[in-house]
């Protein structure tokens, strides 16, 4: 195909709330270069919502300014109800969070001192959590924080997130730098302090296959702002790929069909599409065209992502 | 109960949890009142959401294979009749796998049961196709 199809109109809607965490009209600009604009996300409570969009597309700018660690230039965003702007201290308090950069912030420091430092922060650390985390992932208390590798922040910016035991994760790029044993360590502990602890957690990632068994909604961003947003059952009933045998002499390049994202011949006479829509709509659209559906089956969250960040944006 | 899944596989996650119960039932290795893990447990050895295995739980509930003691845990109901109700579920599914399978490669219905036929006639006890081509 010539041109990368256009972006289909994803639902945005999730309902009345209330939510954990909510962004209206969030706008963030740095100078004349716009971050966030007019941002619209909704996350609702216990759920797992990973972020996806690619880079620059203002994913890191929403979690900061969640946090009012960036104040955002208009709009609102609040968790558990509180606006974050007014009162960022107690939005913070509430909120376990990695940040993208793999920095502790205090070189010279012990991580043992580190974490006592942190568990003083906050009342409702849990020593327990802290310890077995601490052995599990493997770090070492002894160590200076500027002398860690990149992996061994991530496991540390970890334990600080979980171990005050927030009913808030926010999460950017968790599984950077991490080996395929503290990754499989990790996703473990999430699912097990989303039993015993309820947690609403908002993920943000460019890998959505590492933690995609965890996912429960799913919302895509481009350029600040949001093409969707959507509970996985609904994207995996709604985006699906079909395979169809095609009529002799027939140019699929120039065929366009509503909600189509992706198209790309086949073997012979058939092609595969990735279409968003209603399963019987689409299927009775292709054998309009003559074309006659052998299967379709839904895409993974990461498959999905990468197709519909594939499309144009609707001008 | 070991339970391993599939992210190929075009079914949900709950889903396959739910198929590989009724699986245990029919093979005979879950069996009246035996213990399901716990919630926690299951998701944690699967890294997955635990309202994924809440939904599998609440569906073999809703279909009376589970039942649920508060406190205690999921347990397989003493009313499975697994040769009534497991086997045949199942042999439908993997029938509608392969139908779906020889449809997609463009095979008719009766192409696929000579195969099948075939197939099972040749094969030896051990289930391993026997038939040399």
């Amino acid at each position: 195909m010539k041109t990368s199809p256009m972006a289909p109109t994803l639902p945005v809607n999730l309902g009345e709330g209330p939510f954990a965490l909510s962004a209206d009209n969030v706008v963030k600009r740095y100078g004349s270069v716009t971050a966030l604009d007019g941002l619209d996300l909704k996350v609702p409570f216990g759920a797992v919502y990973v972020l996806v969009g690619p880079n620059g597309a203002g994913k890191t700018t929403l979690l900061r300014v969640l946090m009012n660690l960036e104040r955002s230039s208009d709009g609102q965003a609040a968790v558990l109800g509180i606006d974050a702007r007014q009162d960022g201290p107690r939005v913070r308090a509430q909120i376990g969070y990695v940040p993208e950069e793999h920095s502790l912030g205090y070189p010279w420091m012990k991580v043992g001192r580190l974490l006592d430092l942190c568990s003083a922060y906050h009342p409702t650390w849990d020593p327990e959590i802290t310890a077995r985390l601490a052995a599990e992932l493997e770090i070492n208390p002894a160590r200076r924080c500027g002398q860690l590798s990149k992996g061994t922040v991530r496991r540390v910016q970890l334990l600080l997130a979980l171990a005050h035991r927030p009913p808030v994760l926010l999460l950017d790029e968790p599984t950077d730098g991490l080996d395929h044993v503290a990754r499989d360590r990790m996703l473990e502990f999430l699912a097990e302090y989303l039993v015993d602890t309820p947690t609403t957690a908002l993920i943000s990632t460019h890998r959505v296959y590492e933690i995609e068994r965890l996912v429960d909604h799913v919302g895509v961003i481009r350029e600040g702002r949001l093409l969707g947003q959507m509970p996985l059952e609904e994207l995996r009933r709604g985006l699906r790929r079909y395979s169809a045998d095609i009529p002799e002499g027939w140019e699929p390049e120039e065929w366009e069909m509503e909600g189509m994202v992706a198209l790309r011949p086949g073997l012979g006479r058939s092609i595969e599409c990735t279409v968003w829509g209603e399963e019987e709509r689409v299927v009775a659209d292709f054998a309009v065209a003559g074309a006659n559906v052998r299967e379709s089956a839904p895409l993974s969250v990461d498959e999905a992502a990468t197709t519909l960040l594939s499309t144009r944006e609707v001008s | 109960m070991k339970l391993s899944l599939d992210t190929e596989d075009g079914r949900p996650i709950y889903v396959q949890i739910v198929d590989e119960v009724r699986r245990g039932l029919a093979r005979g290795t879950l069996g009246p009142d035996d213990p399901l893990p716990s919630v926690r447990e299951l998701a944690s050895n699967l890294r997955i959401n635990p309202r994924t295995v809440m939904q599998a739980y609440a569906e073999l509930e809703r279909e009376g294979v589970v039942y649920v003691q508060r406190g205690k845990g999921t347990f397989v109901s003493p009313h499975v009749r697994p040769n009534e109700t497991e086997r045949p579920r199942l042999a439908r599914e993997v029938a509608r796998r392969a139908l779906r399978d020889a449809r997609r490669s463009g095979l008719e219905l009766d192409e696929l049961l000579d195969a099948l036929k075939k197939l099972g006639r040749d094969s030896g006890p051990d289930g391993k196709d026997g038939g040399a081509e």
